[in-house]
């Protein structure tokens, strides 16, 4: 390809000979990587399960073979997810929790589904759209679940009492509240205290159970408001216990969730007709933005345009808070995306 | 507090209130308590009864045994997601999303059972000659009969026929369960007849006749399968998230990755000169004129 960068660069492309330029642009080759043969050709490499043509198998279980000695879905989950058989109590104690987890009325997941349910698609988009709902707030189980393990590390490598370190958290962390588990929304509802009482009686509760008491009650003297454990503390406490780390509760309660999501599509697409593009209207009295205002004549665009590049620091600085009070642009939000990544890899597999 | 429902809808799915979670006219907080299993609260949702016994092991076996699957299209979606390391539920729905017309087409097969056993029922035949009609209009027509085959599981899929089985043991068969094992009976006699290869019964197929013998719709059915998925595709996507690297194209690890540089095969047009703006207008018409353009285009 050495001729068609020859050609190229008599040519000249727009800005790619600047001597700004770090590199030579006309130097760089065309075509694909060869094959890396040095290394072991690429494999799906999975812990969790493998498959062949008579077999699916699960952490060493044929899932075949567990169906027909009578274990069951919930079981299946244990073994994907910890590599084991549950107890029977385990296993009773997660079908409760998954029966409460599957229901939650017209909240965000169910109006996900309706809404992409009215757009005519597959089911399954909706039930997917329904997933996408387990946010921060509404299916905190990672950052419930993560705080829990870091506070009652550093109870244990500060000796510190459980009581104190569940004092700490709540004190450490009051602005996180939708990923407390402690809050007024079960202050009537007995189910969040119901499923740790069960958790007892199965005798499968633990060292999670017992903080999130601890928590409770440290939340209880600091809060000015009525508060008790809700269901995020209930169902998170209790799914720890039973094994499932942070994230894995955060994926089997959402996925049992979008179960329901289904029928809320099936419902939607029963009782109301499709939307058509441009056929929802934003009614004005709804509207709070700048007033109705003539667009310039494009001929004017130097008059009445203004840059938003900003020179100085102390340009930018008080740019970016006239920019907040404009609803919708962003500025009002500070967010800090971190990267969960393992640097590790997995060393183990793959050599020649 | 706003705790104003996030959609206005009149619904006869469920309520909420301060008090309480309320399906199908059960307070689900009631049902855990009374050890009501998370396969009877499916069907409290989606047939707003409380199923037998059988009925209940039933659903458990079908679940149990589609959940994992090791690497599909729905795996493979979430594992592709999770590269990009962003939160965990895209992942998940990355992989429900994958079902559609080809992978666990659950709804598909369940329309089809229906369409057919609404003409049996029009035309006075019984399910098992009705099948063979099915079988007849769908291999002359060239289409493939819903439920049949599985590209990996060439030899029988290790899930369809123990769960026909499964049925039959919990005494469950009835229309549906006859009239697959009819369809199953007239496509193998068929494909014997014109000298093809067996081709089993894939999961779909017989699973989703258990389903929707068991009370469940073709589009119910559709969704407790592949959602179910989910639960597995999520392992997956966390294994890779907590112990593979992200991106998937790694030169440090001792394995090629997923999407490394040399995982590329290109065979679109060759390399060319991008025309500048004062010869765009007679390049693009040239262009156009030629046509060799749409040999491309998809």
């Amino acid at each position: 390809m050495g001729d068609l960068n020859e050609t190229k660069k008599k040519r000249g492309i727009g800005h790619l000979d600047s001597p700004k330029m770090p590199f030579d642009y006309f130097k760089r080759e065309y075509g694909t990587v060869p094959r890396d043969t040095k290394r072991a050709p690429f494999q799906w490499v999975s812990e969790v399960a493998y498959k062949n043509v008579h077999r699916i198998v699960s952490r060493g279980y044929d899932t075949t073979e567990l169906m027909e000695e009578g274990y069951g879905v919930v079981d299946v989950l244990f073994v994907d997810y910890q590599s084991r058989i549950p107890l029977i109590e385990e296993e009773q104690m997660l079908n409760y929790v998954m029966i409460l987890a599957l229901e939650d009325g017209l909240s965000a997941p169910a109006a996900m589904s309706r809404i992409v349910a009215r757009t005519k698609t597959f089911l399954t988009q909706a039930a997917a759209a329904s997933i996408l709902a387990f946010g921060h707030a509404y299916g905190a189980y990672s950052a419930f679940g993560n705080r829990l393990e870091r506070y009652l590390k550093r109870a244990d490598t500060q000796k510190m009492s459980l009581a104190d370190a569940a004092a700490r958290l709540v004190q450490e962390n009051a602005k996180e509240y939708e990923s407390l588990g402690v809050s007024g929304l079960m202050l009537k509802d007995p189910a969040a205290k119901r499923m740790i009482a069960r958790a007892e009686k199965l005798g499968v509760s633990g060292k999670y159970i017992a903080f999130m008491k601890e928590i409770v009650q440290a939340a209880q003297k600091q809060s000015p408001e009525p508060v008790d454990i809700d269901m995020l503390g209930a169902t998170g406490a209790v799914m720890m216990d039973l094994g499932f780390s942070a994230e894995a509760t955060w994926a089997i309660l959402a996925v049992t969730r979008a179960l329901a999501a289904g029928a809320h599509y099936i419902e939607e697409i029963e009782r109301h007709p499709y939307m058509r593009l441009g056929e929802a209207l934003t009614p004005k009295a709804d509207y709070d933005g700048p007033a109705d205002r003539p667009v310039p004549a494009l001929k004017d665009r130097a008059k009445v345009a203004r840059s938003g590049v900003c020179k100085t620091v102390e340009e930018w600085s008080q740019a970016r808070e006239e920019r907040k009070k404009l609803v919708g642009s962003g500025y009002a939000i500070v967010e800090e995306i971190e990267d969960p990544s393992k640097k590790s890899g997995i060393k183990k597999v793959g050599k020649l | 507090m706003n705790r104003e429902p996030v959609f206005k809808r009149k619904t006869a799915i469920s309520y909420k209130t301060e008090e309480k979670t309320v399906v199908r006219g059960y307070d689900l907080s009631e049902l855990a308590e009374e050890g009501y299993s998370f396969c009877d609260a499916l069907f409290v949702l989606y047939q707003g009864r409380i199923p037998t016994e059988a009925e209940e092991k039933m659903l458990k076996y079908e679940m149990g045994v589609f959940l994992e699957h090791s690497m599909s299209p729905s795996a493979v979606a979430a594992i592709g997601v999770s590269a990009g390391r962003p939160n965990l539920p895209c992942a998940i729905a990355a992989a429900v999303s994958t079902f559609g017309g080809v992978h666990g087409p659950g709804a598909a097969h369940g329309y089809m059972l229906n369409k057919y056993l609404e003409r049996a029922h029009r035309d006075g035949k019984t399910p098992e000659e009705m099948a063979k009609v099915l079988v007849d209009e769908y291999m002359d027509a060239e289409k493939p009969v819903m439920g049949m085959g599985q590209p990996q599981h060439v030899d029988s899929d290790p899930r369809a026929e123990p769960i026909h089985v499964k049925q039959e043991d919990l005494e469950l068969e009835g229309v549906y369960l006859r009239f697959q094992r009819a369809l199953e009976q007239h496509f193998h006699e068929r494909r014997k007849r014109e000298g093809r290869s067996r081709v089993g019964v894939n999961v779909v197929g017989s699973g989703n006749t258990a389903l929707m013998e068991i009370g469940f719709s073709p589009m119910a059915g559709w969704c407790l399968g592949s959602v179910c998925r989910g639960w597995s595709c999520a392992a997956h996507a966390l294994f890779n998230m907590k112990k593979g690297r992200a991106w998937g194209a790694s030169r440090n690890e001792p394995m090629v990755q997923m999407i490394d540089l040399s995982m590329i095969k290109y065979v679109g047009p060759e390399d060319r000169v991008v025309p500048k703006q004062a010869e765009r207008q007679e390049y693009a018409r040239k262009q156009k004129e030629e046509g060799e353009y749409k040999k491309w285009a998809i």
